[in-house]
């Protein structure tokens, strides 16, 4: 991707922290929904990938914590391993952004993505059955409340994120990651 | 959209208006800490009672002061019947299938949504008394030991004020496109969860589309201007905390004390 300035990069990072906490809003309606449709993840995915690791760590760090002091959503209980899995997602995919390089930027998405997504889930796994549910998380409880109920959030992040960089560039609001080489006049 | 705005700052002439930003800021999270603490009863009603008193000093209208918790009702009640229900204890009240009513489980619940709701209440009063800007220059004065760690304190403590600035907007323009879509034939009212869920799915590429739209003309208009970013950019000479701030903190420092005791 061409460079963006610093100061783009943080506000960036400032709209997506910001969106972290308007954008569950949309689903509090429905029962559940944050666990299942996961839409907090979105907006600290897409700040990773636009804007490196460590806008994409600040934003996974900053953003359930703004939001659980604002409308008290994640409970203060998860919060803490909330925050932990939001900036892995963040610092992940920002490091694999950077890292792959196939020419094709839907490729680069997509790896990025899923080896973001991964590596979060794992790692929340980790701090839940080492630190903050010492005891009493099993491989049981992680697959139930890590794969199986939020499928659809996983689902909806495959689908929409890789989209809307996609839509941010067409709309030239991000550089271009593999910008085409204008022919030269003569 | 816009009702679940809360939090946003009120201008006013109370004593919690006047206070130093720093000193309501780490106040407030002394009294969190507090809140997290307890667990007996004789605890939350101390927390209670200062809460009251936060609340009634700050000069806001009951309603404003309440509206993040009254939004949040819900919530609450599901929390406290998730608690009472599922509570795994020998001595239960009733018990059918799975589901358990036992006098552990309606404590455990009740404390949990008090915890909640003071929690709102305090962060609520904190963000009304206090205009965002005074708030970043807080937030960088708690971040600022990581200085020693070359963290760039300035830019972060700048990305969060903007970011709390940003939500009023963004609520805004989702409540905008969230009526375009109904005009189109959105279901945001069906009683199938699964309609309610589809229905929210075409908001989300706009949403972005024009929070990007936003940063982007925001981050011109400040490089238009020079701003190249919050390190070398000089500030007001920093002010000590004031005696009344010292005081504030004192107090707060005794209700988390007496929580611990008590």
């Amino acid at each position: 991707m061409q460079t963006m300035s610093t100061v783009k990069k943080s506000i960036i990072t400032a709209v997506c922290i910001a969106l972290c906490y308007v954008l569950p809003l949309l689903f509090h309606g429905i029962q559940g929904a944050g666990q299942i449709f996961c839409p907090m993840h979105i907006p600290v995915f897409l700040c990773g990938l636009v804007c490196g690791w460590q806008f994409g760590l600040l934003c996974g760090l900053a953003g359930p914590a703004l939001s659980s002091a604002l409308c008290g959503m994640p409970p203060v209980s998860i919060l803490p391993s909330m925050m932990i899995e939001l900036a892995v997602y963040g610092l992940i995919a920002g490091l694999m952004m950077r890292c792959v390089r196939t020419r094709h930027v839907y490729a680069d998405l997509y790896i990025s993505l899923i080896v973001a997504i991964v590596a979060g889930r794992v790692v929340n796994g980790l701090v839940n059955a080492l630190i903050f549910a010492r005891g009493s998380y099993s491989m049981a409880t992680w697959v139930a409340g890590s794969v199986v109920k939020s499928w659809p959030g996983t689902v909806i992040q495959l689908v929409f994120i890789p989209s809307i960089v996609f839509a941010l560039m067409k709309a030239r609001l991000i550089p271009e990651r593999y910008p085409k080489e204008v022919p030269a006049d003569d | 959209m816009r009702e679940h705005l809360t939090g946003q700052f009120t201008p006013g002439t109370s004593i919690l208006h006047r206070l130093d930003a720093r000193a309501k800021f780490f106040g407030f999270l002394i009294l969190i800490a507090a809140t997290v603490c307890t667990d007996a009863w004789p605890g939350y009603a101390l927390l209670l009672a200062v809460t009251a008193a936060v609340v009634a000093i700050c000069g806001l209208p009951l309603r404003t002061a309440l509206a993040s918790v009254a939004r949040m009702g819900w919530f609450f009640l599901l929390i406290f019947v998730m608690n009472a229900l599922f509570f795994a204890t020998d001595d239960a009240i009733w018990h059918w299938w799975i589901l358990t009513l036992s006098v552990p489980g309606i404590v455990q619940g009740a404390q949990v949504t008090a915890r909640l709701a003071l929690i709102l209440v305090m962060s609520n009063v904190l963000t009304c008394t206090t205009p965002p800007l005074e708030i970043t220059g807080a937030i960088q004065t708690l971040l600022s030991p990581l200085r020693l760690v070359r963290l760039p304190v300035e830019d972060i403590a700048m990305i969060l004020s903007v970011a709390v600035q940003f939500i009023p907007t963004l609520l805004e323009e989702t409540d905008t496109i969230r009526k375009a879509q109904i005009a189109r034939g959105a279901r945001f009212e069906s009683r199938r969860l699964h309609e309610r869920a589809q229905a929210m799915l075409p908001l989300i590429v706009p949403i972005f589309l024009s929070a990007f739209k936003r940063a982007d003309e925001l981050a011109m208009a400040m490089e238009a201007r020079g701003y190249r970013g919050a390190r070398g950019r000089t500030r007001k000479k920093s002010v000590p905390l004031p005696l009344s701030g010292w005081g504030a903190l004192a107090l707060c420092a005794i209700v988390c004390a007496a929580e611990i005791l008590l």
